[in-house]
């Protein structure tokens, strides 16, 4: 036996622990339908594993077949690229795995190296990885069956190159990640490569060389990176196997050779990730001594909200000192106008920008995607206070005075939005119509309160604490976001109506008008519903509490 | 004049389980009052519950003579509370929290801002202005907490292990704040598991054991029982030395504790620890 008995009992304690996490999971309601929601996440990883697990094999067959097996390194850089960045992804949208509370058991260094791959192997990026190199392995067996002899360890090797490398890149994300600051840094750094990655597109069309000739030169330029290329992992691989394809063993083997460096190279540096961490580094917090400051404290009054309550006034502010240090709060908050940024570089057929013969569209569209995105901060309104929420029901004012602040500063960033949008489509594209602008922000006020009633209910029922600073952790409970999904389909069907109407009558005030009454609907549903709401957070306060109080 | 909390047979259950069974406190005002259980005994639960944080499941509170389910608005402004795992919020200062807590609590911009400066230097908290509450250390995160809870000036104010974490400094910094508010006729209503403090501090006790009170009175009351208890024969579970004080010597609070809640059984069992 390669483990003790004791390494073994270890091993099982960890395994019957994340089932016993698990099983207690289903007790409640909510743990069964975010069960129900996984379901439906490992189908699509299932279909997207497995459809291209099928797609990858016939597309090796063909090129084993057609000899042109080098070109196995296109598939194999697929892989390669998403195997990496899948984890890379989740890692920095996720929290960090602790490895401090498997440190304080007596676990050997071996077993803990163990448990660090076992974790990693069981991701999706993994599994699906492995799944898509199998099907590699079987278009190429099914092609030239002798031939697999040689390239399943080859594919094996690059699975295994591609779980250490993982694992690498996890370990030293987890060493920058554990800081707050250093979290929030890298949650910019994805905000800003995402929003980078919206302009390839476009740009692409409006740059991509046209001539024959220009096309001819860019080639040219590749190619001279494909002897760095041949040197890379999916570059190795896929000489080893085309090699072999060509009868030239001494150059299949000398590529395969090449190819079990990585492997060893990645499995020391991960060797030297975790025997830091196993020896005590300490990953998490601390509080660097500052300079005292002399004198005594100054503390400015707060701001004051026209018309409010001190107390709502005080929520109002908060709630937007939170907004103004959330980075991917901030990050939503500027989407839409990037959104038509895109629109405004995006060449359409006949040359010019995509909207650019019905500007007039863009103010709605921007204010739709706001929609989209930004009512997604009012279904679960109370996931950023955390345990903070704990002063909501400590302190004397009425749980609805709390909600209407909430709202109102919910309210004030959709303004704020609608404003930022209005300037941009002015500025990128023409300014719209009065009519068209009127029945925009009519139809938004509609969608806002409806949003609110349906977002207080939510936050109430089903609150789940949220990082406001890192990247994807905002996300609110899966059941939240399926009834957030429902109130939205509403919306637009309703919109959709309208505009049909407006259309039938050949003006758009027709939309205007009708939003308005809905809106003035939404109104007296949202103040009917707001007792309630009251009334129920009050019954709920324990299980709000407990659940935003979650470490 | 009506007591600063006072409740009947006050319960709470969660699905079977009883957590608080049928309580009946009286906390006389400006008393230092201690509320002492063992893990799991209630102690939270109940404060939670006297704050407005939890429900009861049956019974009455009333705070200051007013009933609290009728009248949660007017009790709150007369109270303060450091709740379990303090309520703060993370990504504010603590000047920011202290000027939110503030004004929820009614006090003008104005009262509020020179009140928060005033906790601040008190707190010792003036030299991390720009520090998020999130990165503030334990120690200081609970003296922000108590500044929040008093900024308002309660009458009433409820902690919930306020020492727990707290190096020797912040906890000599939080005694002088309460001995002040005693002194100045508030009435303080605190749960720890620091026996010597609560010894030191509070002059009536009451402690709570597997969801009832088993006790309640001054110190010398307690005593008095216990050893009025032990003269008429040793309580069953109890007979450990830990909990006999030598001949001539008064019993301590802790041995007061164990020999009301029985609490030295387990640990004799445990034969194999060597």
């Amino acid at each position: 036996m390669i483990f003790s008995g004791a390494t073994r009992g270890q091993f099982a304690a960890i395994a019957r622990l994340r089932w016993c996490i698990f099983i207690n999971s289903l007790r409640t309601l909510r743990g069964r339908l975010e069960m129900v929601s996984k379901v439906f996440f490992t189908f699509g990883f299932s279909v997207m594993g497995i459809g291209g697990a099928i797609s990858l094999g016939v597309v090796s067959y063909i090129f084993v077949t057609k000899t042109n097996s080098e070109w196995l390194a296109a598939l194999l850089w697929v892989i390669f690229v998403s195997w990496q960045l899948f984890p890379v992804l989740a890692t920095t949208f996720t929290e960090a795995f602790d490895s401090t509370s498997l440190l304080r058991f007596p676990l050997t260094y071996s077993s803990y190296f163990i448990i660090r791959l076992a974790y990693g192997a069981l991701d999706p990026g993994t599994l699906i990885g492995f799944l898509w190199l199998c099907g590699i392995c079987v278009g190429v067996v099914v092609a030239k069956p002798l031939l697999g002899l040689w390239a399943a360890p080859v594919l094996l090797v690059f699975a295994l190159l591609n779980l250490l490398l993982s694992r690498v890149v996890f370990a030293w994300l987890e060493r920058w990640l554990a800081r707050r600051r250093t979290r929030e840094i890298m949650g910019f750094i994805f905000f800003l490569f995402i929003i980078s990655f919206q302009f390839i597109g476009p740009m692409m069309q409006r740059f991509w060389p046209e001539s024959h000739q220009a096309s001819q030169d860019t080639v040219a330029v590749a190619s001279r990176f494909l002897p760095v290329e041949r040197a890379l992992p999916p570059g190795l691989a896929a000489s080893a196997i085309a090699h072999a394809v060509d009868g030239k063993p001494s150059e299949a083997v000398g590529a395969g050779a090449l190819l079990c460096v990585y492997p060893l190279a990645f499995f020391w540096l991960l060797n030297l990730r975790l025997r830091a961490q196993y020896h005590g580094e300490n990953l998490g917090e601390a509080v660097a001594a500052r300079a005292a400051v002399a004198g005594k404290p100054v503390v400015r009054p707060g701001l004051s909200v026209p018309g409010f309550s001190n107390a709502i006034s005080a929520i109002v502010e908060k709630e937007f000192r939170y907004l103004l240090r959330s980075g991917p709060m901030l990050f939503i908050f500027v989407m839409p106008v990037v959104v038509l940024l895109i629109f405004r570089v995006t060449p359409g057929r006949s040359g010019h920008s995509l909207l650019s013969h019905t500007a007039d569209l863009a103010f709605p569209i921007g204010a739709a995607y706001s929609l989209l995105i930004l009512t997604n901060l009012v279904f679960n309104s109370f996931g950023g206070d955390a345990v903070g929420v704990q002063a909501y029901f400590a302190v004397p004012v009425r749980f609805r005075d709390v909600l209407i602040a909430k709202n109102l500063a919910q309210a004030s960033i959709i303004g704020v939005e609608m404003l930022m949008l209005f300037v941009a489509v002015c500025l990128l594209f023409e300014p719209p119509t009065f009519s068209i602008t009127l029945a925009t922000l009519a139809g938004m006020l509609f969608a806002l309160l409806v949003s609110l009633t349906v977002g207080n209910i939510l936050s109430v029922y089903s609150p789940r604490k949220i990082d406001l600073g890192s990247m994807g952790r905002q996300k609110p409970p899966t059941s939240t976001q399926f009834a957030a999904l429902g109130c939205q389909f509403v919306i637009f069907a309703l919109g959709a109506v309208t505009l049909l109407m407006a259309r039938y009558f050949n003006t758009i005030w027709v939309a205007a008008v009708f939003f308005l009454v809905l809106a003035a609907i939404a109104l007296a549903v949202y103040l009917a519903f707001l007792p309630r709401t009251e009334k129920m957070a009050m019954d709920r306060r324990e299980i709000i509490i407990a659940e935003l109080s979650k470490t | 004049m009506d007591p600063a909390v006072s409740t009947e047979f006050l319960t709470r259950r969660f699905g079977a389980f009883v957590a608080v069974d049928n309580v009946n406190l009286q906390v006389a005002p400006g008393q230092f009052f201690g509320f002492l259980g063992p893990n799991g005994a209630g102690k939270s639960t109940t404060i939670k519950m006297l704050t407005g944080l939890l429900a009861p499941t049956s019974g009455r509170i009333r705070i200051l003579g007013l009933e609290l389910e009728s009248h949660p608005v007017e009790v709150k402004r007369q109270i303060g509370v450091v709740p379990e795992g303090m309520g703060l919020f993370g990504r504010l200062t603590g000047a920011e929290y202290l000027n939110f807590i503030g004004r929820m609590y009614g006090l003008d911009r104005t009262t509020t801002a020179r009140r928060a400066a005033e906790l601040l230097e008190f707190m010792q908290l003036v030299d991390q202005p720009k520090t998020l509450i999130t990165d503030y250390s334990h120690g200081m995160q609970k003296k922000l907490a108590l500044a929040a809870a008093v900024i308002h000036g309660p009458r009433i104010l409820f902690l919930d292990e306020p020492f727990e974490g707290v190096d020797a400094i912040a906890s000599g910094t939080l005694k002088t704040m309460l001995q002040r508010m005693i002194a100045r006729g508030a009435t303080i209503f605190l749960t720890s598991h620091v026996l010597e403090i609560v010894e030191r501090l509070c002059s009536h006790l009451a402690i709570i054991h597997q969801g009832r009170l088993v006790a309640q009175g001054s110190l010398e009351e307690l005593r008095a029982g216990v050893e009025a208890e032990a003269a008429a024969g040793p309580a069953a579970g109890s007979s450990s030395s830990a909990s006999a004080a030598p001949p001539g010597e008064k019993l301590t609070l802790e041995q007061i504790f164990l020999r009301i809640v029985g609490g030295t059984r387990a640990a004799q069992e445990l034969s194999w620890l060597g």
